[in-house]
């Protein structure tokens, strides 16, 4: 299946089975994390002073 | 997330937060494929507005009052880290009034529109918003006149003439 048709089909799923699915992929991020595969995402707030103008 | 829903209810209904609605990725996820996130960010008004200095504290003492434990910016409610902001501008204090309403595990909660989703996403305007704007746009998943609306009220109608020519242009 083509990734828009996916998308399109993934977007059609009620926000419960969507929230599902959205735990399934954070636990997986958490585990990559635990395993020191990937280093933890850098906090929100260092974030939030990245590229905020872009478009200014 | 049921456990999460239910403790921003009750927080609500016991008066120590007025409004509420979830934004962010998760907030995204109502109308789009679901993308990956590690928290919740829940937008919310607070009782007593006419407070200069607005504060989180009691949000943070109910919730670790019950269980509720904090983690950097986060407070971990059930199984998600949720980052609780108070609205920032007019436009996020919009987004929080029109919200709609949903059911998640048969919980009722609180969205914002898709089209207050892409204008916040468009004022933040980092990599990972105008990737969100973009999915927006390629899924068909909102209403472009609500969104027409929403840019001009808020002086945003730059920002989006700068985004459409960087990104939706040949």
């Amino acid at each position: 299946m083509s990734k828009p048709k996916l998308q399109a089909r993934m977007s059609r799923l009620t926000f419960t089975e969507k929230i599902k699915i959205l735990e399934k992929l954070r636990d997986r991020e958490k585990a990559i994390v635990a395993a020191g595969l990937r280093q933890e995402s850098v906090p929100k707030k260092a974030r939030k002073q990245e590229t905020q103008q872009e478009l200014e | 997330m049921k456990a999460t829903l239910e403790a921003i209810n009750q927080m609500q209904a016991d008066g120590v937060i007025g409004k509420y609605a979830i934004g962010g990725a998760v907030g995204a996820t109502f109308y789009l494929a679901p993308a990956a996130t590690v928290d919740l960010d829940v937008f919310v008004s607070l009782p007593d507005p006419s407070h200069l200095l607005v504060s989180l504290s009691p949000i943070y003492e109910y919730l670790q009052a019950r269980g509720g434990r904090v983690q950097d910016e986060y407070i971990v409610i059930g199984d998600w880290p949720v980052q609780f902001l108070t609205p920032g501008n007019d436009l996020e204090r919009e987004a929080v009034a029109q919200a709609i309403t949903t059911k998640v595990e048969g919980v009722a909660t609180r969205i914002m529109s898709a089209e207050h989703l892409m204008a916040i996403a468009l004022k933040t305007g980092r990599a990972k918003d105008h990737n969100r704007i973009l999915q927006f746009i390629e899924q068909v998943s909102y209403d472009p006149a609500k969104l027409k609306d929403i840019l001009e009220r808020h002086g945003l109608n730059t920002k989006w003439q700068n985004f459409e020519s960087r990104f939706l242009k040949e």
